[in-house]
């Protein structure tokens, strides 16, 4: 039976990157609502 | 505006908060179910696990921009204001699934094909329809006027949509490395049951992250919008 290669290096990396578009467009979601959201700054 | 209107935003927001984070905790029990008790594959090793990110958010992306444009189109029959505030939520999700899609497909091809990119017609089709989709959101923020940036947008959603059917069927249209389908098509799925099953369960979590994302974007649409009505008075 052949070898099973050994590319994990390729998974970390394809995971970690996954997680951080996904925090990301969180954390932007986040913060634009927070800020949207406030009374106090309100216009006028 | 008044307080509810800030107020009703604020709900829709923390909604797809909740629902975000629970998605998002989801994401990583994928991984947890992919590292630990998924069998590795043995002509691809362990590379072939980043299939459990990369196709859930294909199909994540897929959906948004169908959904962006079938939006469109009832938005343009109807003039109905919440159907254009879907389609940008929609469009939005999309472009960070399709990020996801763009960069995680690479990274496999790079151990398996031996290359990072080629262009072929699927991955060619997909980077034109997130350039596509990016191109929708930067026209959003160059129309002031509500009126005008529903209508024009909702003509690029909709051609965005068209492009959908083609990259699903395009690696039977086309010469292409790219793998075949192994759910939505028209035999049963091809993979042992222990993979299938964290496969189904990472798209469901991709479907959920998908909602807490558009209900989020909706929210905080709803929310600048009720800004906007108190400056105008």
């Amino acid at each position: 039976m052949a070898d099973v290669p050994q590319n994990q290096g390729y998974l970390v990396g394809a995971y970690v990157v996954a997680a951080v578009v996904y925090l990301a467009y969180t954390i932007s979601l986040w913060r634009r609502a927070r800020k949207a959201l406030r009374k106090e700054e309100l216009p006028g | 505006m008044s307080n509810g209107e800030l107020e009703r935003a604020g709900r829709v927001v923390r909604r797809g908060g909740w629902i975000t984070g629970a998605a998002l905790a989801g994401v990583a029990g994928i991984y947890v179910m992919a590292l630990a008790y998924t069998p590795v594959e043995v002509r691809q090793g362990p590379a072939q696990k980043i299939f459990y990110i990369h196709a859930p958010a294909a199909w994540a992306a897929l959906l948004a921009f169908s959904l962006v444009g079938l939006a469109s189109i009832l938005y343009l029959w109807l003039e109905d204001p919440r159907l254009d505030r879907f389609a940008a939520a929609s469009a939005e999700a999309g472009v960070a699934f399709c990020g996801v899609v763009l960069t995680t497909g690479p990274i496999w091809g790079k151990p398996i094909w031996g290359t990072w990119w080629t262009w072929d017609a699927r991955l060619t089709l997909t980077l034109f329809l997130f350039f596509l989709f990016l191109g929708y959101l930067v026209l959003r923020q160059a129309l002031p006027d509500p009126s005008e940036r529903g209508r024009f947008s909702a003509v690029v959603g909709i051609l965005g949509m068209l492009l959908v059917p083609f990259i699903h069927v395009s690696v039977y249209l086309f010469r292409t490395l790219h793998p075949q389908p192994i759910l939505i098509k028209p035999s049963s799925p091809s993979l042992p049951p222990e993979m299938l099953r964290t496969l189904l369960v990472s798209f469901a979590v991709s479907t959920l992250l998908y909602v807490g994302f558009v209900t989020w974007r909706y929210g905080l649409t709803l929310a600048l919008e009720a800004r906007e009505h108190h400056a105008r008075g």
